[in-house]
């Protein structure tokens, strides 16, 4: 079952960082990016075509991340995405302002956000 | 396996982006697509749900498309937008709005339905109405047509009709009419073509055709010479009667048809337009003399100049006429005064109020159903608040946003529209079905294409007013404000909610006013039609048989004529009586001024009451039921005596002449500057409702036909025992046995010509119940669609009050609580409406109260029923909510 408040919450507020997150250590195609983000999460937090793809173009609108198509025979071509120099720094960003906001959640809540 | 990039294509319609990249979103968006297709089928799903599955992110594609678009621009913003037409971006509209209103039916179908409706009754209602009361009259520039008649306050006459010396005055003298035509709208015998035939025709001055400005079909109008007195026996052939009788003969001029007995040469055809004086199916000159007053029997029309006014025009006349009179010796003449009416109102004129009280309740409906529009599309936007606030974050823009919206709302009042103005075809000829013969010729029932526009266009202006503000409103929400939403939302609701509450609390008033004020109207017609009338209708058949001068000069002849008619009418099976009268009730007015023995000299100034008097043979009062309240009736050798002239009287006659006394025995006779002998009153008869059911009572006197100097024809009452139409048959025979050239004309039973007197009182009663059955209908679909969506509103409060122990029972009580409140209100707003708007029916009323408290009190017990009723599902809606469910939503 997902949770509408963290589903809506998370996907708005963090998405990014679970993409660039994923991509961090090696290129990866959307439907690779989508699957992780729902095992990962035990099914928690789901990424469909609609809500990934605009995303991923945003991302790379922003020079966050980089598309190149890769083909292989046999098979269609996919699109890979891989972290830029300046996603890269953007992510450290985003991982330590996210490590402040839980550890503040946790000390006011007593969630542990593990 | 599917072929994913053309369905991902398709889905994606409209992206319009520069081609390369368009294709390479598609095809990413593809093989994501077929990978989730894949996966689900590897997990042992069907086919058929695997492709459902993994298609449906892909199912609100205008929001993807927008984004994905605004995503990829970004992506490359050095690529310049490709142009679009703007027949491409109203296809795209449409299409979106289209699935739009496919993805909640139940809705798109509550407006369109709501649409219909409110456009169809309005339509129907409004074109019959229109037709009847408010289309001019079918000649070029119809408003300058005037209505001249005479006025005399004196003899409590409003219409007296007019004498020849002054309407040859007023049309020598006046300056602001273009043309006057004096006319008498006689019936004729029309015979040796074919079977004799009674036809309605006109006599005309020759300024007719000028009045009305028309022009003949052939032929020409009648020279000066043949409208002079003993002018030549000329006639122009009614339209009708010309395709009739000639089969459209184009030879037809120059040939003959004969007019009561007197051949008339045909000089020309009237056009079809020729609708006035009302059923004329002949022309003759009028041929009227000038100098010789011979009573107020002719009526005039006039076409004003341009520019000139009916006060103007009247002020013309009546000079005209005090400078004439104050020389003359002719006490009479300076009683009346012209009269001046514009055509329209002069024959329709009894409407006045009615048509007023009707475009009253036509604007009252329309107005209903634009509160309920308004109302629905108000709780329509707010659920798409959310969603337009995220996609308004996401980065669609607001013109786009208010584009699209627009399309939606147009395509729901267009298939509104469409439907409504089919149902209104329908439900006119519904309406014209129901409507009486009678209606005058001139009136043509069409569904009035300007007001179902008019009808369509406010009501989706509403719908756009109040479907694009709120939806506005979420627009402007950012992305911060949409985070926030969850928050938002409760505040936003509660000001719609009481717009809402407000809204139907208008709704429930103005139908409550309506039906008020039709079960008024409704409670008069009834009362109108089971009113006593003072004779017994039932089982009566009356035909009228007019005797050409020529033929039955005399008045013996006259006399005899009828006798024997009667005679022979009362020996056929089934007739329980028979006798004839100059006018029997609902046919027709002969005035005279009486004056009673005794009675104190007139003081100058002081009105004169014309009365009826109805000439009538021996039998009529048995035949048309009417009651002998004391003395006798007249009987077969009354009047034949000289030195004894004998009268009945009614009771207002006696009331007004010896209140209080037995007019037994009392004398009257005609009030002349001459001598003329004194007619002993012998019997005293009930009032009958003579001029309309919902008339009032008048002086009237009945005289034996043999008393008459001079020969009159009379309409003939038979009473059978049973079904009175079938003695139609035998009647014609014996007529035909004893003239040939004779027609029956005027066949009617007494039920039917009651029923036609009624048909405007019918027709706007009935119309107005119609009414305000719409709008209640309107106002409870208008309830039911508020509460629901208060109730839906408030899912999760009362799921927790539920969980907090509240029984069903009490959730129930609840909101039927709070619906009830509205339609409590509503109807105490309602009330207040129908009592200030009672005083504008006073005149319809008929003696019903406009206060009545039955009506009141079943209308509002009514409105609560039906009130409770909408309220009610909703209600036990919200009652059978699972209490953890509704927790859980957001």
């Amino acid at each position: 079952m997902s949770i509408p408040f963290l589903d809506r919450e998370l996907k708005k507020g963090s998405a990014e960082l679970l993409v660039l997150s994923l991509v961090e250590d090696r290129a990866r195609h959307g439907y690779d990016i989508s699957k992780l983000i729902e095992t990962r999460s035990d099914g928690t937090l789901k990424f469909n075509v609609a809500s990934l793809y605009p995303l991923l173009y945003r991302l790379e609108g922003r020079g966050w991340i980089q598309g190149k198509w890769v083909e292989r025979s046999g098979q269609r071509r996919r699109r890979y995405y891989r972290l830029t120099a300046q996603g890269r720094k953007v992510l450290a960003e985003q991982r330590q302002g996210w490590r402040r906001f839980a550890e503040a959640m946790r000390r006011i809540t007593g969630i542990d956000y593990a | 396996m599917p072929d994913w990039n053309r369905i991902v294509r398709e889905r994606l319609a409209g992206l319009k982006l520069e081609g390369a990249s368009e294709a390479e979103i598609i095809d990413e968006l593809a093989q994501h697509v077929e990978d989730r297709y894949r996966e689900l089928l590897d997990t042992g799903v069907s086919d058929d749900e695997a492709q459902r599955v993994a298609l449906e992110p892909l199912t609100d594609s205008p929001s993807l498309v927008d984004t994905l678009r605004r995503a990829r621009s970004r992506t490359a913003p050095e690529r310049p937008a490709r142009p679009v037409s703007h027949l491409g971006i109203l296809l795209y509209d449409l299409r979106i709005a289209l699935r739009g209103i496919r993805q909640k039916p139940g809705f798109s179908l509550l407006v369109i339905g709501m649409l219909a409706l409110g456009i169809a009754g309005n339509a129907a209602i409004f074109s019959t109405f229109n037709s009847l009361f408010l289309k001019p009259l079918p000649f070029p520039d119809s408003g300058r047509l005037i209505d001249v008649n005479e006025t005399a306050p004196r003899w409590n006459l409003k219409y007296v009709g007019i004498a020849n010396p002054d309407f040859f005055e007023w049309q020598a003298g006046n300056t602001t009419f273009d043309a006057l035509a004096f006319f008498r709208n006689p019936d004729f015998n029309l015979s040796r073509l074919g079977p004799a035939q009674h036809i309605r025709g006109a006599q005309v001055t020759r300024g007719m055709l000028d009045v009305l400005g028309l022009k003949l079909v052939m032929g020409r109008n009648f020279s000066a010479e043949q409208d002079r007195p003993k002018g030549e026996k000329v006639v122009l052939l009614g339209y009708g009667l010309w395709q009739r009788l000639f089969s459209a003969d184009r030879n037809v001029l120059g040939r003959s048809i004969v007019l009561d007995d007197e051949p008339y040469k045909i000089i020309g055809v009237l056009p079809r337009e020729a609708v006035f004086p009302d059923r004329a199916e002949v022309w003759v000159p009028m041929q009227a003399d000038p100098q010789v007053h011979n009573g107020w029997g002719g009526a005039a029309i006039g076409r004003l100049k341009r520019g000139v006014t009916v006060e103007q025009a009247s002020a013309d006349l009546l000079r005209i006429h005090r400078h004439v009179t104050s020389t003359g010796k002719d006490v009479n003449r300076t009683i009346t005064s012209p009269v001046l009416t514009p055509l329209r109102a002069r024959y329709l004129g009894d409407f006045q109020t009615t048509s007023q009280v009707l475009l009253v309740a036509v604007s009252v409906v329309l107005l209903i159903a634009c509160v309920n529009i308004a109302a629905l599309m108000l709780v329509r936007s707010s659920s798409r608040a959310h969603e337009i606030a995220i996609r308004t974050a996401m980065g669609a823009s607001r013109g786009r946003l208010v584009r699209q919206l627009l399309t939606e709302t147009i395509v729901l009042a267009v298939a509104g529209g469409i439907s409504g103005v089919l149902l209104g075809r329908l439900g006119l000829e519904a309406i014209v079905a129901l409507l009486p013969d009678s209606v005058p010729r001139w009136i043509d029932f069409q569904l009035d294409a300007r007001f179902a526009v008019f009808c369509i266009l406010i009501t989706a202006a509403s719908a756009l007013l109040f479907g694009l503000g709120p939806a506005l409103q979420g627009s402007r929400s950012d992305i911060r404000a949409a985070l926030h939403e969850a928050a938002l939302r409760v505040s936003i609701s509660r000001s719609r909610r009481a717009t809402l509450n407000v809204l139907v609390i208008c709704e429930v008033g103005l139908a409550l006013a309506l039906l008020i004020s039709s079960g008024l109207l409704l409670s008069a017609f009834h009362k109108v039609t089971h009113l006593d009338p003072g004779f017994r209708p039932e089982n009566v058949l009356t035909f009228s048989v007019d005797l050409p001068d020529e033929k039955y000069a005399k008045a013996q002849q006259n006399v005899a004529f009828y006798q024997s008619l009667l005679d022979q009418l009362r020996s056929v099976p089934g007739v329980a009586a028979a006798g004839a009268a100059n006018h029997p009730p609902l046919g027709g007015h002969w005035g005279q001024f009486f004056v009673a023995e005794g009675d104190r000299p007139l003081g100058p100034g002081e009105k004169t009451p014309v009365v009826l008097q109805v000439v009538v043979t021996p039998g009529y009062f048995d035949a048309i039921g009417m009651t002998v309240l004391a003395g006798r009736p007249l009987g077969a050798r009354d009047g034949l005596d000289e030195g004894h002239r004998v009268v009945m009287v009614n009771e207002t006659f006696a009331h007004q002449h010896w209140p209080g006394a037995n007019p037994i025995g009392k004398r009257i006779r005609y009030q002349t500057e001459s001598k003329i002998d004194w007619w002993e009153v012998v019997g005293l008869l009930r009032n009958e409702k003579h001029y309309a059911l919902d008339g009032e009572d008048r002086p009237a006197v009945y005289t034996p036909e043999t008393q008459l100097p001079f020969p009159m024809s009379l309409s003939v009452v038979v009473r059978a025992y049973a079904n009175p139409e079938a003695l139609a048959i035998p009647a014609r025979q014996i007529l035909e046995r004893m003239d040939p050239d004779l027609s029956m004309y005027g066949v009617h039973t007494m039920t039917e010509q009651i029923d036609q007197s009624l048909w405007a009182r019918r027709a706007y009663s009935w119309l107005f119940g119609v009414f305000a059955l719409v709008a209640l209908v309107l106002s409870a679909a208008g309830i039911y669609g508020v509460i629901s969506y208060t109730v839906s509103q408030r899912t999760q409060e009362i799921g927790i009050r539920m969980a907090l122990g509240a029984s069903p029972g009490e959730v129930l009580a609840g909101v039927l609580r709070g619906g009830m409140l509205l339609v409590g209100v509503g109807s105490a707003f309602g009330l207040a409406i129908a009592l200030a708007a009672a005083g504008l029916l006073d005149k319809l009323l008929f003696g019903v109260s406009p206060r009545d408290p039955l009506i009141y009190s079943g209308v509002i017990l009514l409105v609560a029923l039906v009130g409770l009723l909408a309220n009610v599902i909703p209600a036990r809606r919200a009652a059978r909510l699972d209490p953890m469910r509704a927790l859980r939503m957001e």
